[in-house]
């Protein structure tokens, strides 16, 4: 021990400490259980739920293929195979494979860094909680044939007509929508906590991979999954009031539709490979036993990745007839996304060359994986080529591609994942011989079941048939993938096994049973205050590199030993040389995330199936209980300003601005809801390439009261800054007497921004334009509804005293809000107002 | 270049080059898409607006040629090699020249890629 | 290698792959070219497996090489090489490779046609739930005509679709002479395909389109020029008029409500045209072989067959009704 100089503590107060931390951290019991936020309990949920959902759609996959087995079968009819096929695909992709990760991330993380807690826990567990009341809802619906029965990416006008697609397309769009919500959510959660939670002496260079990749894919998250939510919303405004989003006769497109879904949908792959090869640069260097080679290379490809995979959504529709150029630039960016993910497999090569490589069934499912995955890489090259896709795309050789792209690039790794970090969780090893027997009959199965679709597809055979004619010489695939699909899923079912079998005669393992030289091994599972003492981090693998580090953690001897004030705290470093900034406070057990998930659960469920009272009823409950969370958890004003934290050094308990918490997670959140709000402006810029004239002739919302509306929101923002302002000088009355002034500026420039399209007699069901309008209208209205609420809070905190000149972290943030808010009305407004005219 | 300081103690210059490449992605498909669709109303030729892209690829190729000489100079004209592991101020910034310069490599490659179509590709055909 | 030598393996590949891959050539395969893309698209794709198959086996013997227990570590500065050629500059020349050749293969497969055939020249056809609409334009002194399901075409002509459709999305795809282009509603699109052997081949809509979109398909017969001449004559002027019994019950069941043989009913628009049905291979968009029982089958229940179909179910007719019906089609030649 070099830097920890101090004495060592007493037994007694080491005790104490110990006690005291068990107390605070601790998991509450009974039914209270469920309220708990710990991080290693909401990953933990996080993950077993997302397994079910995933043995579920497999289930259903399995179905599948005995219908497929035999040509003309009539094992299921064309409408349950139809529902079957679809919710296969959506539930694999939006209930296992996006929170799989979020659920790994949750789970390691905190250790991982160094830290107690990521900075938002409340907001984790409402993440799960929206989760998995949203999954049961969309894999419910198969029970009553409701289930959405258009293929998971849902194309109009087949998933518009009500017709055709009942109830099963609102159950995908607001279901999903939901979950969407919760990956948000976690996005924030992972990019604060990676940016600012990190153990002191963390520097970027020296985060874990792993963690350098969820930095990559949380960022990805916010800007691939709004412009779904912006196509959701689109969406169900043409299924619920028949405005003509994605209808040709009245001037919709529906290849708007596609756009939005893909430019989700690419990054989605991506957003679920990237976290499955971080958990293969955590193993590869443990089982090497040597430090990763080509460190920043990794770095390269996770941002090199992350950038690429925004340019490659058309890449899904090289046979729509768009012209041929712009097909050529995105095969481009296809080809070119290809190098990153190149380079990461040759890390991994050249890692375990360098090294002397201890086998084992982590390192088995590992290797297998990347087996798969680069043949899946290297017929992705080859869909990703114009014309080879002319030929392949919708068949099943793309089948076979993205199965081999996601089980060897995302199941195998995760599966490896499950054995190696198993002992976190339990303190035991799973069972080397079951890994092996599982790993070689999922190897088998996989390359059974999913081989033959290539040839399959390139012999003609077109993806999402129920059935096939006997004579076209496609039986034999068929019957051998039905078959490896059964041996696949033996495989599955063994790990399964292996994973719930009762391990109690097992003796427990020290900690860190591989040997690794991450922080994540510190933790001890049957502890839940994540570390003992907050460690300052001098290596990328300090288990190894810095001797003594476990002991030391262990003895408290380094910062935060200690509970004051009966808070869970965790420290805040700053974002390049984790240098320690603040002693952070974090939300402890609370029901209010549970209560506010499952009432805006019951708002989608009700807006379903249209239950307008209860929407009402659900969202008021929603809104009481996200404030009463926000009242108790966040921005409290601490007793004393100042903590000993330990080592000599003290730091602050409250900090506002960019330097808080918060207000990266107002900025991140921010970042998302302005990438929605971009694709809606897009929708109506593309509404007006693709016409000739895209008003049609019907009226505007004229000039006067959009650039009333604009002027009254630059104003209303304006008293806000004069109200940050004034609190800094600490006059209250005045900053109190601004925000009731800005309040009523934005509620002057809602109601002239609706009045333009409503006096002028836009009717938004009869042609897209007054529809786009109206949407864009509305948005920018509802984002001013919301600062009103914020503006209220604000005022109400200051009145209780919770606000103050120094502690401002409220107004801060709010008028952090009001920056987007500006943007957004001054470009909707003027846009609105100027570019019929102008154009 | 002593404008622009050699220590950049930020963590979006990594992201310079990939944002260039972006940018220039974004700038050719958007022109050739609206182009195609108001081709009738446009006052240029295809020819002339492929002309200009190249312009605007060679602007971008330079754009990063530049974010790796600063990468390049921050990483000390590769007087130390990798891992840049010590848990010191100096690694990390020679860290993130190494990994801004590998990353302006990468761009580079990718904005030469999505030029390839304007030179062989002649109208807007579907 | 020399071109001379290279060429005769290549040659050689060809025959033996698809063999390889299947036992007997299918009327439905992209792995047995009879267009010019697909010809072109195949051999891209021979080329791209093999060299796939020799890269997937140097990286996989690498993997398992690096997994063995003895053997002496490499250098950092060796794997550091490792990671530059294998993971960067032979990627990078290779998709630079490909990339130029196929951007450059796409206008010559798909060229051009807007000012060389108009409009109104181009063959017309629409997708619809759960068959196609097939319209030919008027030549040489010869009315243009409607028929269904089936497409004759000249070999070593170059044909230009135009495809629309009003009702979902569909997706136009004939794997033996090329790659498929989406009908979309609100949107005419336009593919260009070159036959260059005769033959019949299958094909199936290629987007999902709802319930019976497994029992979406058409058939295409590529034939010699005369032939086709031929063809095309004999459909542009229509059946004539037999006066039999199955012909009058067509009319009386109100199979004419939706249907037309043309030359003998009114032209109705609905369902698919009927003329010369006779001729066709397949009831119900490729659904069931042409077979007088078959047109039986589906005339009393379509939807028993293909689920969804938009076609009513005939099982109030009396069954000997349907047999005339049935048997008057199966001979429309």
């Amino acid at each position: 021990m070099t830097d920890v100089s101090m004495r060592d503590l007493s037994h007694e107060e080491r005790a104490k400490q110990e006690r005291e931390l068990r107390e605070v951290w601790q998991t509450p019991s009974g039914w209270r259980y469920w309220t708990s936020v710990n991080n290693t309990e909401i990953g933990l949920w996080y993950g077993a739920t997302a397994f079910i959902f995933m043995l579920f759609a497999g289930v259903l996959a399995l179905l599948v293929r005995v219908q497929l087995a035999v040509p003309e079968n009539g094992f299921l009819s064309a409408e349950v195979f139809n529902q079957a096929f679809t919710l296969h695909g959506t539930v694999m992709m939006f209930l296992f494979a996006v929170p799989v990760f979020e659920a790994v991330a949750i789970f390691l993380l905190p250790s991982m860094l160094g830290a107690r807690e990521l900075p938002f826990p409340r907001l984790a567990a409402f993440g799960f909680w929206s989760f998995a009341l949203g999954g049961v809802f969309v894999c419910g619906s198969i029970f009553f044939g409701a289930a959405p029965n258009t293929g998971w990416f849902m194309y109009p006008p087949l998933a518009t007509d009500k017709a055709y697609s009942g109830v099963g397309a609102d159950i995908w769009l607001l279901g999903l929508s939901f979950i969407e919500v919760a990956s948000i959510a976690a996005a924030v959660e992972l990019i604060a906590g990676i940016m600012k939670c990190r153990a002191p002496g963390m520097r970027i260079n020296m985060m874990p991979l792993f963690a350098w990749y969820l930095l990559i894919v949380a960022g990805m998250i916010l800007f691939a999954f709004p412009p779904l939510i912006a196509g959701d919303i689109l969406f169900e405004m043409e299924r619920m009031f028949g405005w003509p989003f994605f209808d040709a006769e009245r001037g919709g497109d529906p290849l708007l539709w596609q756009h939005l879904f893909w430019i989700f949908g690419h990054p989605e792959v991506y957003i679920v490979f990237l976290p499955a090869i971080a958990i293969m640069a955590m193993i590869v260097p443990t089982f090497a036993q040597r430090p990763i080679i080509g460190y920043s290379w990794i770095v390269l490809a996770a941002v090199g990745t992350g950038f690429l995979s925004f340019g490659l959504w058309v890449h899904h529709m090289f046979a729509t007839g768009l012209p041929q150029i712009s097909l050529a630039f995105f095969s481009a960016a296809s080809e070119a996304v290809a190098i990153p993910t190149g380079v990461q497999i040759f890390v991994f090569i050249a890692t375990l060359l360098a090294g002397r490589v201890i086998f084992s069934v982590p390192m088995l499912f590992g290797a297998g994986g990347l087996a798969i995955f680069v043949v899946g890489g290297l017929t992705g090259v080859m869909v990703a080529l114009v014309p080879f896709d002319w030929q392949a795309h919708d068949t099943y050789f793309v089948v076979a591609h993205l199965h081999y792209v996601l089980i060897g690039g995302m199941l195998f790794p995760v599966t490896a994942g499950i054995y190696y970090y198993y002992p976190l969780i339990n303190a035991r090893r799973l069972s080397e011989r079951l890994g092996k027997i599982a790993f070689w009959l999922m190897f088998a199965g996989f390359n059974v079941a999913f081989f033959p679709m290539h040839l399959a597809g390139l012999r003609g055979m077109p993806r999402r048939v129920f059935t096939y004619p006997a004579d076209v010489g496609w039986e034999w695939f068929n019957l051998i993938s039905t078959l490896g699909a059964f041996i696949f899923a033996a495989g599955v079912a063994v790990v399964v096994i292996d994973v719930v079998r009762p391990k109690h005669r097992q003796p427990p393992l020290e900690v860190n049973p591989w040997q690794a030289g991450t922080l994540e091994w510190i933790s001890e599972p049957e502890e839940t205050w994540g570390v003992r003492s907050i460690p300052i981090i001098k290596s990328r693998y300090p288990i190894w590199d810095q001797p003594g580090l476990l002991d030391d953690i262990k003895a408290g001897r380094y910062y935060l030993p200690d509970v004051q004030d009966g808070a869970r705290e965790t420290l805040v470093t700053s974002v390049l040389d984790a240098r320690p900034e603040q002693c952070l406070r974090v939300g402890g057990t609370s029901i209010m995330t549970m209560v506010a998930a499952f009432s805006l659960g019951g708002v989608f469920i009700a807006l379903t199936f249209h239950w307008w009272m209860l929407t009402l009823v659900c969202a008021t409950l929603t809104f009481a209980a996200i404030t009463a969370w926000l009242w108790t958890g966040t921005a409290q004003i601490p007793r004393s300003e100042v903590r000993d934290i330990g080592l000599g050094k003290s730091l602050p308990l409250y900090r506002s601005g960019p330097q808080s918490v918060g207000w990266w997670g107002m900025f991140i959140t921010m970042a998302g809801d302005g990438t929605a709000y971009g694709s809606l402006m897009f929708g109506y810029f593309f509404y007006w390439t693709i016409h000739d004239d895209f008003t049609a002739g019907h009226a505007g919302p004229g000039m006067l009261w959009p650039l009333l509306a604009a002027s009254l929101f630059l104003l209303a923002w304006l008293a806000m800054l004069l109200a940050r302002r004034v609190n800094g000088s600490d006059r209250r009355w005045l900053m109190r007497a601004m925000l009731i002034f800005s309040a009523f500026l934005t509620a002057a420039g809602c109601g002239a921004g609706l009045a333009g399209p409503h006096l002028n007699a836009m009717d938004p069901t009869v042609h897209v334009y007054p529809a786009i309008v109206w949407v864009v209208a509305i948005w920018t209205a509802v984002h001013g509804a919301l600062a009103i609420v914020m503006q209220a809070y604000c005022l109400a905190r200051s009145l209780a005293g919770r606000m103050s000149a120094r502690h401002d972290m409220d107004l801060q943030n709010v008028v952090l809000y009001w920056h987007f808010l500006v943007i957004t009305a001054v470009t909707s407004f003027g846009v609105l107002g100027l570019f019929p005219a102008v154009r | 270049m002593r404008l622009i300081p050699k220590e950049i103690e930020s963590l979006w210059t990594l992201f310079t080059a990939p944002t260039i490449w972006a940018v220039h992605f974004l700038v050719c498909y958007v022109l050739v898409a609206v182009y195609c669709e108001k081709a009738a109303a446009a006052g240029f030729t295809f020819a002339q607006m492929r002309l200009v892209l190249v312009l605007i690829t060679l602007l971008a190729l330079a754009g990063i040629a530049l974010s790796a000489w600063l990468a390049w100079r921050q990483w000390g004209f590769g007087s130390g090699d990798p891992p840049h592991d010590a848990p010191t101020q100096e690694d990390r910034l020679l860290f993130q020249g190494f990994a801004t310069l590998l990353l302006s490599g990468l761009s580079f490659v990718s904005v030469v890629f999505v030029a390839v179509p304007l030179f062989f590709i002649e109208t807007c055909q579907p | 290698m020399s071109i001379h030598s290279e060429r005769k393996i290549f040659g050689r590949l060809q025959v033996v792959l698809p063999f390889l891959v299947a036992g007997c050539a299918g009327r439905q395969s992209a792995l047995d070219p009879a267009g010019q893309e697909a010809a072109e698209v195949y051999h891209l794709s021979v080329v791209m497996v093999i060299g796939g198959g020799i890269i997937w086996l140097t990286v996989i013997g690498l993997l398992t090489h690096a997994c063995r227990r003895r053997r002496s570590a490499w250098s950092e500065e060796g794997a550091g090489r490792l990671i530059a050629w294998g993971g960067v500059a032979f990627p990078v020349i290779v998709l630079f490779a490909l990339l130029v050749y196929t951007v450059w293969l796409m206008p010559s497969i798909r060229p051009w046609l807007g000012r060389a055939v108009a409009e109104p020249d181009r063959i017309q056809v629409i997708g619809e739930q759960f068959w196609w609409r097939v319209r030919y334009p008027a030549e040489e002194g010869l009315a243009g005509f409607e028929t269904a399901n089936e497409i004759r075409l000249p070999v070593g002509e170059r044909v230009v679709f135009s495809l629309r459709a009003d009702d979902v999305i569909h997706s136009f795809w004939i794997p033996s002479l090329g790659g498929k282009m989406d009908m979309i509603p609100g949107r005419t699109n336009v593919l260009s395909l070159l036959p260059t052997k005769t033959g019949v081949f299958r094909a199936p809509c290629a987007e999902f389109c709802g319930v019976s979109h497994a029992y979406m398909a058409f058939s295409v017969v590529v034939m010699e020029r005369n032939a086709f001449d031929d063809w095309r004559r004999k459909q542009a002027s229509g059946n004539r008029p037999e006066g039999s019994k199955g012909e009058r019950l067509f009319t009386h069941h109100g199979c004419v409500g939706c249907h037309s043989v043309r030359g003998t009913t009114p032209i109705a628009g609905l369902g698919p045209d009927l003329t010369h049905f006779a001729d066709r291979s397949t009831v119900g968009a490729g659904t069931l072989a042409n077979t007088r029982k078959n047109i039986e089958r589906f005339i009393r229940d379509p939807s028993a067959i293909k689920p969804g179909a938009k076609m009513p179910a005939f099982d109030m007719v009396p069954p000997g009704d349907i047999a005339a019906i049935s048997g008057y089609l199966a001979g429309l030649r």
